[in-house]
């Protein structure tokens, strides 16, 4: 096939496979020194999402909304009515999330979030998602068999807590507020946010140890 | 597209590995990549839908076992080979042999600290029609789909929820993916599982969210 513009994606997808190095590492590389050669990327903007995402960003963002909606309930009403606008509130936040929907756990209610078709994630306020989140296997069965995949989670979730997945079709941004452990009445919101765990703000963790723990 | 993207209700996969360490990036390329999708300059027709009908259609092997953000470095080669910005042989090869791209100069690191700071690319469209639908309706997902991207996931295709939530006009990802950019009223939708999955105990509710023309009236 000689003629571009008749190519299908499907077919450039083959080229790539048979042409590329089956390396990450290598193809990185490669598409790194390209893109710099087409003028398409400065490295020093690389180093500052990457330092971005490993310094500043990630789910202690997400645990400062939090802590903040359990301190403060006029903020709480105002996140889950237009958490956009709501989450402005706090430094280094910001918009990245530009349709933020917060839904909130209840001693009656869980929420768990997935993304079938893909891997959508509030990028913003969590950082980059897990590889499971990514996987076939959450996101087969988190809408089929929830029950299941919070089992292997460690979650039991008792039979009369509802239960509502969250299949993040859209551009809406789904992030849990989990729930307020009891015995915190007199925390400040940085020890509130130092239990909220990443996890939590998935739906795959519902209880919140008071001394931090894992995930 | 009926492509292997469409996991949600598929059986087979397995357990999940909850055991993950916590860290952003698992390996230093991992880390790169990521940066690298953040920080280049996107042909101005690369719509996050066309990107995700790109990365669909990545050979349905491959796409279960590479690497995830290889997968995005790929789909970006795709839309480049497809814009005619790059070849397959510059791709691999790493080097240019046509020059620059000639899209004008790529974003600077200042670029990272103000997207955070700025209203980013919203989908809304507050102009938009007015919404045939209200919270409480109940509407049916159209039985099948099409051979381009969609958002209509094949396991909640042709059964019947209650609408949760009417959520405004927003871009539609089936023209989106196309470059156009059309806007639809976008509801929430809730399902019973026990619906979609019969005889499996299941006692949740599936929320979806679906424009106005997956839906008809139930």
């Amino acid at each position: 096939m000689t003629d571009h513009e008749h190519k299908s994606t499907g077919d450039v997808h083959h080229e790539l496979h048979s042409h590329l190095p089956p390396e990450p590492g290598l193809r990185v590389k490669a598409m790194e020194s390209l893109l710099i050669e087409k003028g398409m990327l400065d490295p020093e903007t690389v180093d500052a999402w990457v330092e971005t995402y490993c310094e500043k960003i990630g789910p202690k963002c997400g645990a400062r909304i939090v802590a903040r909606a359990w301190a403060d309930a006029d903020f709480k009403e105002r996140l889950l009515e237009n958490g956009t606008q709501a989450v402005q509130d706090l430094d280094d936040v910001g918009w990245a999330v530009a349709h933020l929907k917060v839904i909130e756990n209840t001693a009656e209610l869980h929420n768990l979030v997935v993304c079938t078709l893909c891997s959508c994630y509030p990028h913003a306020i969590l950082g980059p998602p897990p590889n499971w989140y990514k996987m076939a296997a959450y996101r087969s069965r988190a809408v089929r068999d929830p029950r299941g995949v919070l089992d292997e989670f460690g979650v039991t979730l008792a039979e009369d807590i509802e239960l509502l997945v969250w299949d993040s079709t859209s551009e809406l941004r789904y992030l849990v507020l989990p729930e307020r452990p009891a015995g915190t009445q007199d925390w400040d919101e940085a020890r509130l946010a130092s239990i909220v765990t990443r996890n939590s703000m998935i739906g795959t963790q519902r209880e919140l140890p008071l001394d931090g723990g894992s995930a | 597209m009926d492509g292997i993207h469409d996991l949600g209700g598929r059986q087979g996969f397995g357990k999940v590995d909850t055991g993950e360490p916590e860290e952003a990036f698992h390996s230093d390329w991992e880390a790169r990549a990521y940066g690298i999708v953040r920080a280049m300059r996107k042909a101005p027709d690369w719509t996050i839908d066309e990107f995700r009908f790109t990365r669909e259609q990545i050979e349905p092997a491959d796409y279960l076992t590479r690497p995830y953000y290889d997968q995005w470095l790929q789909s970006y080669a795709a839309l480049m080979v497809g814009s005619g910005v790059a070849s397959v042989e510059e791709i691999a090869g790493g080097h240019t042999q046509t020059g620059t791209a000639d899209l004008g100069p790529p974003p600077g690191p200042d670029s990272v600290a103000a997207e955070q700071s700025r209203a980013g690319v919203t989908f809304d469209r507050p102009e938009g029609s007015a919404p045939a639908f209200g919270a409480g309706s109940s509407v049916q997902t159209k039985p099948h789909a099409h051979g381009g991207h969609t958002r209509l996931p094949s396991y909640i295709r042709g059964h019947t929820g209650t609408v949760s939530h009417v959520r405004g006009t927003f871009v539609f990802p089936d023209d989106s993916a196309k470059g156009v950019d059309h806007s639809e009223p976008l509801y929430t939708v809730a399902f019973k599982a026990s619906e979609l999955w019969p005889g499996e105990g299941c006692t949740h509710l599936v929320h979806l969210d679906l424009w106005e023309s997956y839906l008809d009236a139930a």
